[in-house]
């Protein structure tokens, strides 16, 4: 069964430790089990930018659509047995000891191939040919349609655009999300692993779904691309650059290097961009 | 039992003998139709078409001799009609057809659990069915609600009244819950060697919370709810008969009666409260603290690492109640072994309620003095804050030490904070006997 898992900090978050970041060790174990389809760290916060249609026009922000402890830093898509070594998995990732993993189950739609995967096969090994983002595609209020709910189709749903930006070469892969009631979350503590329910009731917004991108026009690229998303007019779009690093390389220097530039937005600013997607 | 009994009175020999049945054997039909099935509704729908129809035919033709495989099979065939209705894949339906001859050929119908080949066959369905309710990726009342439904099979308006939630909410937490097990991939499955202590833990914690439930309702007017105290004992009883290994279920399960055991002194026949030191011993049920007693005696099982064996907080809370059923009138009860165990079982979790009845236990063994200490500064925490056992453990002190008025103002803080009716009465009861100024 395949899962997305998602590293964020979380309201209970500790600092912090790079010397104790085991990233390469957890990468090469899932590797070895050929668990791990696919994962990326993510640019920070302020190098988000969410995008949003409302009635016809493109509203375009800085920064993440939720407060930065909740914000996501990178993801994994993983195929384990169940939830129980999903959960396993997750709780020895490096973050779980600091922060914590969101364990989203895709939504397994009747008519698929069974053996068809969120991540194509041979993947890893594409050559990256333009600027990849994150698209993360988020419910919340305020939109000007129901919230799409994990189970259904809709009318307006995703189909057409996945045609146009699979067309298009934008495209990578993407999927679905079951909903928050559905969510896991894993985190370790004084070596103990601590598991709750990831559905609070009181989630007024959520990540309902995510697609990777690659695009040759850089933000404003991506910019009108998930503006034409449907979920752009019924809820948000996050747009995410992916901030690759080698897993292996020593943690204390890397996150050394990474200090100068952390608090800074590297994007171009989401209002210039977006008056470059109109040019 | 729900759905069972029609229009017809039942013969009382055959209603026993389903009533029976239920108890011993639903969790068992629906756990094994759970693992064929690998659908919850299915499983549940056909175990109750199942306990209809031996209410239907039973009267006619006499309670089968093994009341549990009949069960079990007419569950099956329901559950194969239904899913072959439904247009389920031809292999699943196929492999229904095969377990169906397998059992056509045996001697009488056996036991499906043997009939099944599985990965795990050591384990009992049951077992299973156990973990996956109690899974930590549910919300805790979720877990609740599932174990008293799906393993104890007690209907949905039964759970709902228990926890005094409208029916369409307890309908939908569990539906809810399903939903998450089918959709999150939870595991039907009793889990590894290196997960079992921590989920044995959680499983222990769903029947502990269903028994304090029973035990000190927490809102409403009766003060015990019988049904769910006995309902975790037979939850209880059911994982130490299947996982006899596990110490702390047989330690759970010793505290769970010796509780239980006073619940008939608990009450006067008005409905109010009589506290422990007042009630009458001869009424304490014999047989469950025996039972409870012998259950401690043999969960000291040496554990395989050196040193010391460690009691578990079960234990400990169940060896506080075992000092209180060994005592035969009040002050008799050794205290000290009592303060013992609360600081032993401080040391295991920093809870406030643990920290209470420690102070209450030093006030009884060491002056009364020695616990309002503690209580004081428990209460500078704010940890307790509007909980009525606090005020109402200082006023007993206050009491003990002849300090009317002191003893009054507490009391009277006490009842404004109680939560049920007959604690009320106990308090403003216990309010009017302090002396006069």
């Amino acid at each position: 069964m395949e899962y997305a898992l998602f590293y964020a900090e979380g309201a209970d978050a500790l600092p912090y430790a790079p010397a104790d970041d085991n990233v390469g060790e957890w990468v090469d174990d899932v590797e070895a089990r050929g668990v791990s389809e696919y994962g990326e760290r993510l640019r920070p916060a302020q190098d988000a930018t969410t995008v949003r249609v409302r009635g016809g026009e493109v509203l375009v922000v800085d920064g993440p659509f939720t407060e930065s402890k909740e914000s996501i830093g990178g993801f994994d898509v993983i195929d384990v047995r169940d939830l129980d070594e999903a959960i396993e998995v997750a709780s020895r990732h490096p973050v779980a000891s600091f922060g914590r993993v969101e364990i989203r189950p895709f939504v397994r739609w009747p008519d698929a191939d069974p053996d068809s995967r969120i991540v194509p096969a041979g993947f890893a090994e594409r050559p990256v040919r333009g600027r990849r983002y994150l698209l993360l595609v988020v419910v919340e209020p305020g939109g000007e349609r129901a919230p799409a709910g994990g189970d259904r189709a809709e009318d307006d749903g995703p189909e057409a655009w996945v045609r146009e930006m699979d067309g298009r070469g934008v495209r990578l892969f993407g999927e679905v999300l079951r909903g928050p009631a559905d969510a896991t979350f894993v985190r370790r503590r004084h070596d103990e692993v601590l598991v709750t329910d990831g559905g609070f009731a009181e989630a007024k917004e959520w990540v309902a779904g995510f697609d990777l991108i690659e695009v040759q026009g850089g933000l404003a690229e991506a910019i009108e691309v998930a503006s034409k998303h449907p979920m752009a007019r019924g809820g948000a779009i996050e747009l995410r650059p992916l901030w690759p690093f080698d897993v292996h390389e020593d943690h204390v220097a890397r996150t050394e290097r990474e200090a100068a530039d952390l608090g800074r937005r590297l994007e171009p600013a989401a209002a210039v961009a977006a008056a470059g997607s109109e040019r | 039992m729900p759905g069972a009994g029609g229009a017809t009175p039942l013969a009382p020999g055959i209603a026993a003998a389903l009533r029976g049945a239920y108890r011993s054997d639903w969790a068992r039909v629906v756990a094994t139709l759970i693992r064929v099935t690998g659908d919850w509704d299915v499983a549940e729908e056909a175990a109750a078409g199942a306990f209809e129809r031996a209410a239907q035919t039973w009267p006619r033709d006499g309670v089968p001799r093994n009341p549990g495989a009949w069960l079990t099979i007419a569950a099956r065939n329901l559950a194969l009609d239904r899913l072959r209705r439904r247009g389920v894949e031809a292999d699943k339906v196929g492999e229904w057809m095969a377990m169906q001859e397998a059992i056509g050929g045996a001697d009488g119908p056996p036991d499906p659990a043997d009939v099944v080949a599985d990965e795990e066959p050591a384990w009992d369905d049951r077992l299973r069915l156990v973990f996956t309710c109690a899974h930590p990726a549910l919300p805790m009342e979720s877990r609740v609600a599932l174990t008293l439904r799906t393993v104890g099979g007690l209907d949905t308006g039964e759970i709902a009244r228990a926890f005094h939630v409208p029916e369409p909410t307890m309908g939908q937490r569990i539906s809810r819950a399903k939903r998450k097990i089918r959709h999150a991939g939870i595991p039907y499955r009793v889990p590894a060697a290196d997960l079992l202590p921590e989920r044995v833990e959680g499983v222990l914690a769903v029947l502990y919370l269903i028994a304090n439930e029973g035990y000190l309702a927490s809102h409403g007017d009766e003060l015990q709810r019988l049904d769910l105290a006995a309902e975790a004992i037979r939850l209880t009883r059911l994982l130490v008969a299947l996982m006899p290994d596990a110490d702390e279920a047989r330690a759970l399960l010793a505290l769970m009666l010796l509780q239980h055991a006073r619940s008939a002194a608990r009450i006067d026949a008005a409905g109010d409260l009589v506290p422990l030191p007042e009630q009458d011993r001869t009424t304490w049920d014999a047989g469950e603290i025996e039972e409870g007693l012998a259950l401690l005696s043999t969960a000291a099982i040496p554990t395989r690492e050196p040193g010391p064996p460690q009691a578990g907080p079960y234990r400990l809370q169940a060896e506080i109640q075992a000092v209180h059923a060994r005592a035969r009138s009040a002050v008799e009860t050794d205290w000290p072994a009592i303060v013992a165990r609360y600081d032993a079982l401080s040391m295991f979790a920093d809870s406030p309620f643990v920290a209470l009845n420690r102070a209450i236990a030093r006030g009884m063994a060491f002056g009364p003095q020695a616990g309002l200490d503690d209580l004081a500064l428990l209460e500078a925490s704010g940890r307790l804050d509007g909980y009525h056992l606090l005020p109402a453990a200082q006023a007993d002190l206050l009491r003990r030490q002849g300090e009317a008025d002191a003893a009054a103002a507490r009391y009277r803080d006490a009842i404004a904070l109680a939560r049920t009716a007959p604690e009320r009465r106990f308090l403003e009861r216990r309010l009017a006997e302090l002396p006069g100024p």
